[in-house]
């Protein structure tokens, strides 16, 4: 690895010797004095239910009662506006959030740029609802944050969403993009696998714990869901290994698979030594055992269509991790380096970073028994003390909720001093440990800085101008999150509440028990019962839709597949992504819109195109918005008033009043000129409405 | 029926003005689209249209352009076909063809991994996280001007844009067709042509303050897209999606499945005048079981390029259509524990037809293997300078991105001139 000078941060240190000019100093700063004469220097932040809130220099807030303050501060806090805008309760977390906005701010400064203002409560509302819950707020949801006046309104509504079902759908839809999750792979159906990450997710399992058990899962698939991070690259581990190391330590070693890596210090001999911790586990049945039983019950059975239903089951019922007492990895044919010739047996080693000074990550890793290779390659790379598992998921983070990484891309973090504020990128990694992994924490900690409650950028950084966060940038919404909102402008808030579970039905009809004892007859009337009970699944699901070409349509061979029944409209279910196909069809909304096609990690789109913009004009989602039976529209209309109407529809679509000239436009051609289903269209196809401010 | 450039040099040249002055700062070094170019060398600008077709996972070269025996052939036999060439067993149908092509068997490629080595392919650049390169289509349009007066100059068939258009405006991106038999979906408003035109000024009026206010490429390229948009559903070519109008045992012969289908859209676009057209196929990946892999996805190729080749041949488009077939690389040739073959860039073969190209030509080697380059190393640099080479594009010439760096068709790749007649 190269040799680069780490910065060694000591917060502390940081905090008390930035130089006090930084920050502008506002009239609200200053000492403040309590009943009994004890003097405290900070900002006033504001007062709630009695208690004022002063947030000191290192970004702890203090909580006293109004009339603990001497009168003349008692005085003061009446007049004095409160110095930026959402106070956490929790005052750990304020002085959390404020060392982030001390970073970002001496970034910021350093860079000779300027914080943009801080957000308005409509663009924050929005936002916010986007950020975590991954839709628009409905009409009313939004207009429950801004009627509420109190100070800590911001904190309290990024806890609201943090634990509602959105969060744990937005963040699917995150990973799922991000590990390729994909209904079939292999020619197998990966249902547990999804059913797994979203109970993870749920269950808020630290991240740490999540990819532990993903690198170390054992059993069939149909048993176990986390084997399907292995067996979704089944048979290739090298790729495997590629994509784990870029993922979860931003290791860019993917040349290093073939050649010695051209920039970094990368060697291809390196990367075969990390593979070999998975050189004794078996992803690729085909040792006999179950592979000679399946073609022997296959040969049994002349149906065509049971056969191929029969392949089916068995093939899944073969999808399984199992670890072995030999590592069989060997250098490939074409090595070329002089520390090996080709065929040579690898034995498993631990890359190194030169900044990593600790090591202690790499303490107690033992290499003897084949067995337990895996484990302790997940030990060591899911340590707190690994030197790149938690900047990468903190630095993936930030990226969901500012727009754009610290270091980009993500998935190279071989050099960390590389990137825009090298302080920033290493604390949030500190703080991701202090946090234990806990997603939802870290997620709550970036929310409530004063960095990310700013307004969007509105313009572009010239050339070489390094982005240093004066707040977040400006988004396209991601496909799951567009289609996420048009469902809740259709349906509003209970659009949550349906979740597929698609997992367990599947894997109680398809597990068909290949063990010992088991005759080639037994297994052909298990099989034929499996078959049985998947065609009543399939019919109880209805839906079902088969192309008409079965080629086209991968995913629908076989007639393996389990649907589901949420609400529908013209065609399209009105389903959260994540509860949907994974990926959705080619020509489904999502799809058009960016969704991933779930082959390449981190592909999803925020590109436009003709195709995408037809849709938006002339497609399925534009017609059952406007439909008398959709929400928005119903909302709209129950109101009398042509002004209340048009202000409905604008905070059903932005979260916001419209601007005076808006209303006036829009209200002189109501009834007239265009429709409500007319307008309704508008604003669907406004810029406005698909970016995120 | 006119096959070419449809339009006038007028109107070609204020489309090129129109998006010259909407692009994000590209600088236009040429005469907007009247460029004269001087023919060159043999080739030189004989192809009117590019059907780039890239094989998606890694299409082994030994078991369809670049056949081997003994340990390194793999499941199936090679097949002796047209004009004394020899092709992997898969390639029955493609074989009876083989008057018509030109392959590379040279190829060699730094990379092993998808994603870097698709996008090398088809934008002969590194994928960075700073910038993102044109693919040919886009560079043909900077420098030829639009192929089409409302239809796009460019359209991908099986996949996304991935930001096909590099550092030129949104509008030089190809047009998705994500299934060809669906087409262009959404071409019609269910609305009155007069409500839709209301509907597209209040729209203009309500959005003004936010397009205002956040003056983002972003939000510029979506605004490009709605201009693009509204003036295709006006378009009376828009037949040209249209796969419907195909007869029927014309659709069977190219094969029923995406990739089939999406070579017949192919050439009904050449038709109609749109320069570039990309159709992806993926399935390539064999690294399990390459026998079942091939019987799948080697027939579908097989069976939809062998028709491409005759139908453009029958209609006498091939002369002025280049054909090419490209993969990010080839597969090693040596059959690994689980019946398949792995990834291997050293050497990997390309074919190419018409435009120019000679007929029944093999260009370079590899070892017996298939292992290296035996002779005449072609780079993916160097082979999209043949495609740039054939489409008549300056593929010397320096243009500069908006953030003033300089890039070149193909990246000061080589054209490999053998291959022209």
């Amino acid at each position: 690895m190269k040799h680069k000078t780490s910065i060694i941060l000591s917060l502390f240190a940081l905090v008390t010797t930035l130089p006090a000019q930084q920050k502008a100093v506002s009239p609200n700063t200053q000492t403040w004095t309590d009943a009994q004469g004890r003097k405290l220097e900070a900002t006033f932040r504001g007062i709630e239910n009695g208690q004022v809130f002063l947030q000191v220099r290192n970004g702890y807030v203090y909580r006293l009662p109004l009339d603990k303050l001497s009168p003349m501060d008692q005085q003061a806090v009446k007049t004095l506006k409160p110095e930026g805008l959402g106070i956490p309760a929790d005052p750990n977390l304020a002085q959390a959030a404020a060392r982030i906005d001390l970073l970002v701010d001496s970034g910021l400064s350093k860079g000779g740029q300027k914080p943009n203002p801080l957000a308005s409560d409509e663009q924050f509302v929005r936002r916010v609802y986007l950020d975590i819950a991954g839709r628009i707020p409905t009409r009313e949801e939004a207009l429950e944050f801004i009627a509420d006046t109190s100070v800590s309104k911001r904190a309290k509504v990024i806890d609201k969403l943090l634990n509602s079902d959105g969060y744990s759908s937005h963040l699917f839809n995150y990973l799922a993009d991000m590990l390729r999750v994909a209904d079939v792979a292999q020619k197998a159906r990966f249902y547990t696998y999804q059913d797994w990450l979203k109970s993870q997710i749920a269950d808020n399992v630290p991240w740490n714990q999540t990819v532990f058990a993903m690198m170390t899962a054992d059993g069939k698939l149909l048993d176990n869901g986390a084997t399907g991070y292995l067996l979704r690259d089944a048979g290739m581990r090298l790729d495997n290994l590629s994509l784990t190391l870029s993922t979860f330590l931003g290791a860019d070693v993917s040349c290093a698979q073939c050649h010695d890596h051209p920039f970094a210090d990368w060697t291809q001999r390196q990367f075969y030594e990390m593979a070999a911790f998975f050189g004794a586990t078996e992803t690729y049945n085909n040792k006999g055992g179950i592979a000679a039983d399946m073609r022997r019950t296959l040969a049994s059975l002349d149906d065509k269509l049971s056969r191929q239903q029969t392949k089916n089951i068995v093939r899944v019922n073969a999808m399984a991790v199992e670890d072995s007492t030999e590592n069989d990895l060997k250098l490939p044919d074409d090595y070329k380096y002089n520390d090996g010739k080709p065929g040579d047996p690898v034995k498993p080693k631990l890359v190194t970073w030169a900044d990593d000074k600790t090591k202690k990550a790499y303490q107690n890793v033992q290499t003897k028994n084949e067995e337990d290779f895996r484990t302790q390659f997940a030990k060591w790379m899911t340590s707190p003390d690994n030197p790149r598992f938690a900047m990468t998921i903190a630095n993936r983070m930030w990226k969901r909720i500012f727009g754009v990484g610290i270091k980009e891309p993500v998935t190279d973090l071989d050099d960390p001093e590389a990137c825009v504020n090298p302080a920033l990128l290493h604390h949030l990694a500190a703080e991701m440990v202090r946090l234990r992994f806990d997603l939802k924490q870290f997620t709550r900690l970036l929310c409530n800085t004063q960095a990310y409650q700013r307004e969007a950028t509105s313009h572009e950084m010239a050339d070489g101008v390094p982005y240093l966060f004066p707040g977040p940038v400006l988004r396209r919404m991601s496909a799951e999150q567009a289609w996420d909102s048009c469902a809740t402008l259709v349906v509003g808030a209970d659009v949550d509440k349906f979740h597929a579970h698609r997992g367990a039905k599947y894997a109680e009809v398809m597990k068909v028990n290949f063990g010992e004892g088991m005759t080639p007859e037994s297994l052909k009337a298990d099989i034929e019962e499996a078959a049985g009970a998947l065609s009543q699944l399939g019919k109880a699901g209805k839906i079902a839709k088969k192309s008409k070409n079965k080629k086209v349509q991968p995913a629908g061979d076989g007639g393996d597949s389990v649907e589901i029944t949420p609400p529908e409209r013209n065609g399209l279910v009105l389903a959260r992504a994540s509860e949907l196909p994974q990926p959705e069809r080619d020509q489904h909304f999502l799809r058009m819109f960016g969704q991933s096609d779930r082959q390449i990690a981190d592909s999803s789109s925020d590109e436009g195109s003709i195709p995408q913009v037809l849709m938006l004009m002339n497609g399925a989602a534009q017609k059952v918005i406007g439909q008398d039976d959709s929400l928005v529209i119903q909302t709209a209309t129950s109101l009398k008033s042509p002004e209340q109407q048009i202000e409905s529809l604008y905070l059903s679509f932005f979260s916001r009043k419209p601007k005076p000239e808006e209303l006036a436009d829009a209200v002189g051609a109501l009834g007239k000129d265009l429709t409500m289903r007319d307008l309704s269209w508008v604003l669907f196809n406004t810029r406005e409405f698909v970016f995120v401010e | 029926m006119k096959l070419q450039n449809q339009l006038d040099p007028l109107s070609r040249r204020s489309f090129c003005e129109k998006w010259a002055k909407a692009s994000l700062g590209v600088t236009v070094l040429h005469g907007l689209g009247d460029r004269t170019l001087a023919a060159d060398g043999p080739g030189f600008g004989k192809a009117k249209n590019v059907i780039f077709l890239q094989m998606l996972g890694g299409m082994s070269h030994i078991d369809t352009l670049d056949p081997k025996e003994g340990v390194t052939q793999g499941p199936v036999k090679p097949v002796s076909a047209k004009a004394g060439l020899q092709l992997g067993g898969t390639m029955q149908n493609l074989a009876k063809q083989a008057d018509k092509i030109s392959i590379i068997r040279s190829m060699t490629s730094k990379t092993g991994v998808h994603a870097s080595g698709s996008y090398l392919i088809r934008t002969g650049y590194e994928q960075r996280g700073t910038i993102k390169h044109p693919n040919i289509g886009a560079w043909a349009q900077n420098f030829l001007g639009a192929s089409h007066k409302t239809l796009p100059s460019s359209v991908c068939v099986n996949g996304q844009p991935n930001a096909g258009n590099g550092f030129f405006p949104a509008s030089y991106s190809p047009l998705p067709i994500l299934d060809p038999d669906a087409g262009l979906q959404y071409s019609r408003s269910d609305a009155g042509a007069g409500v839709m035109q209301k509907r597209l000024a209040m729209l203009d009026m309500l959005d003004a303050g936010f397009r205002e206010r956040f003056q983002t490429v972003g939000v510029k390229s979506y605004t490009e897209f709605y201009d693009k948009t509204v003036a295709i559903m006006s378009s009376t070519d828009l037949e040209a999606f249209r796969l419907d109008d195909e007869p029927e045992p014309l659709r069977e012969k190219y094969g029923r499945n995406k990739f089939g289908q999406g070579c017949l859209l192919a050439r009904r676009l050449v038709e109609k005048g749109i320069r570039y057209i990309e159709v992806a196929k993926g399935g390539w990946d064999m690294h399990n079981d390459i026998e079942e892999g091939l019987e799948e996805h080697g027939a579908e190729l097989d069976v939809a390029l062998s028709a491409l080749l005759e139908d453009l041949s029958q209609r006498g488009l091939l002369v002025s259509t280049l054909v090419v077939l490209c993969s990010e690389f080839g597969r090693g040739p040596k059959i690994n524990g689980n019946a398949g073959r792995d990834h291997h860039p050293r050497v990997f073969s390309t074919l190419l037809a018409g435009g120019g190209v000679k007929a029944g030509y093999v260009h370079g080697s590899s070892d017996q293997e298939g292992n290296s380059v035996a002779d005449k190393q072609v780079s993916p640099q160097d082979f999209l300078s043949t495609i740039g080479w054939s489409l008549g594009l300056p593929v010397d010439e320096v243009v500069m991105s908006p953030s003033n760096r300089p890039f070149t068709v193909g990246d000061k790749g080589k054209p490999v001139m053998e291959v022209f007649a």
